[in-house]
């Protein structure tokens, strides 16, 4: 599973880092996390409100902090 | 040394302490319900989908009131536009008008210079947009051209509306309890401000607690939040550091250079704003100290616009995404029109 998070190093986009990373650690899953800065890249996923997450090339959320439930939701759907 | 802390502190008390209640409070709870009940995805497809008709750019300019409500989100919003098949008039538009005419921005600039400068910035920032989109699709028209046909493909269209009648209602009842204290409490005690922002502050709580769940207050309050804590602690520092820099300058430099209404104060004011950061809304601080040290309207207005609208880091930022050649057109586009919006609105409008 490849998890990206898109924001140009925002705190709400370190807050969806987190989220994320003990959405992993709950779970019990692993997966590669890449914290994406670069506007251009944002484009070519069609992220255009930070922070966004993609999960395995789907975009699950953008212009929000998601929550944990949903983000535990998402993964496990992609394990 | 101690001078100059005393300035910044005084200068604190002057243009935070006074406003927290009865402008930033609400400012934020706004921002907040905006990014949680406005559905910015519809808006931003919507634009996607228009972004080719004569509609584009007035479009364009509206959106952004809604879109960012500080500029540090704008550039990612704008270049996913461009690059997913909007025009480049409506793009840059939105790059412009997000930051310079900024809802928190206007609101702060309304509470601390007042309302008719509130009222110019906003239609400045939209005259300067659409002269913008005109030049930048007018230069890069052979770019566009060959991009028009590699987007020829249509879109889809999305049934989810923009804001829900509850939500409108939520939001009008902010603005109101924004503008209350301010309008209705012109002179005596700060007090009689604070009834009037309290009564409208349960009223909205009220209201909140009957259209909107649990879960969608807490969302809501969460969102101002962040903005609380994105923006705040900027606005301190920044407040701080203004009324250290009114201590130091000293006034005769700035009668000099920036008094008067003329052309050269005018472009001396936009390109002061154009290359220098300012953190959102310590923009109207900063214009208000010089102004009281002789700065001129005209210019005044200028430094307004381009202060949070451009800055050096900016520019880059807008030659990675967009390419070099766009970023020089912009940032000449807006410096020549900062210019020319000071001097004639020092010549023509602020006559009095």
């Amino acid at each position: 599973m490849k998890i990206e998070i898109l924001g140009p190093g925002c705190s709400r986009c370190r807050a969806t880092e987190e989220i994320v990373r003990r959405a992993l650690a709950e779970l019990n899953l692993s997966a590669e996390v890449e914290h994406i800065t670069d506007p251009v890249q944002f484009a070519r996923r069609q992220v255009l409100l930070t922070p966004g997450l993609v999960v395995d090339a789907k975009v699950k959320s953008s212009g929000r902090v998601p929550n944990l439930e949903e983000v535990k939701q998402w993964l496990r759907e992609a394990a | 040394m101690s001078e100059l802390l005393l300035a910044g502190l005084s200068a604190l008390e002057d243009y935070v302490a006074l406003h927290v209640l009865t402008c930033l409070v609400p400012a934020f709870l706004l921002a907040g319900a905006m990014v949680t009940f406005i559905s910015r995805e519809t808006i931003l497809h919507y634009l996607g989908t228009q972004a080719r008709k004569a509609t584009a750019f007035p479009l364009a300019a509206g959106a952004s009131f809604f879109v960012a409500a500080c500029s540090c989100t704008v550039i990612p919003v704008s270049s996913g536009l461009y690059y997913g098949g909007a025009g480049i008039g409506p793009a840059f538009i939105l790059l412009w008008v997000a930051p310079a005419a900024n809802l928190l921005a206007l609101i702060y600039t309304g509470a601390i210079l007042g309302a008719e400068m509130a009222t110019v910035r906003v239609v400045s920032a939209l005259l300067m947009a659409f002269v913008v989109g005109a030049v930048m699709t007018g230069v890069f028209r052979r770019e566009e051209e060959q991009r028009e046909l590699a987007f020829a493909a249509g879109a889809t269209e999305t049934a989810r509306p923009v804001a829900t009648r509850g939500s409108l209602g939520l939001m009008v009842l902010l603005v109101a309890t924004l503008l209350a204290p301010n309008y209705l409490v012109q002179s005596g005690p700060y007090l009689h401000k604070v009834y009037v922002w309290a009564a409208g502050t349960l009223l909205v709580a009220l209201y909140a607690w009957r259209v909107k769940t649990r879960a969608e207050i807490v969302a809501w309050l969460k969102e101002t939040w962040w903005f609380v804590r994105l923006i705040f602690p900027l606005l301190l520092a920044g407040v701080f550091i203004v009324g250290v820099l009114g201590a130091l300058l000293p006034q005769a430099w700035i009668q000099t250079w920036l008094g008067g209404n003329g052309l050269l104060a005018a472009f001396l004011a936009t390109l002061i704003g154009s290359v220098s950061y300012f953190a959102t809304m310590t923009e109207a601080p900063f214009v208000d100290t010089l102004m009281k040290m002789g700065m001129g309207q005209g210019p005044a207005l200028a430094l307004l616009l381009t202060g949070p609208g451009l800055s050096l880091p900016n520019w880059l930022a807008i030659a990675r995404v967009f390419g070099a050649r766009k970023a020089v057109v912009y940032v000449i586009t807006l410096i020549l029109l900062g210019t020319l919006v000071g001097w004639v609105a020092g010549q023509f409008y602020f006559t009095h």
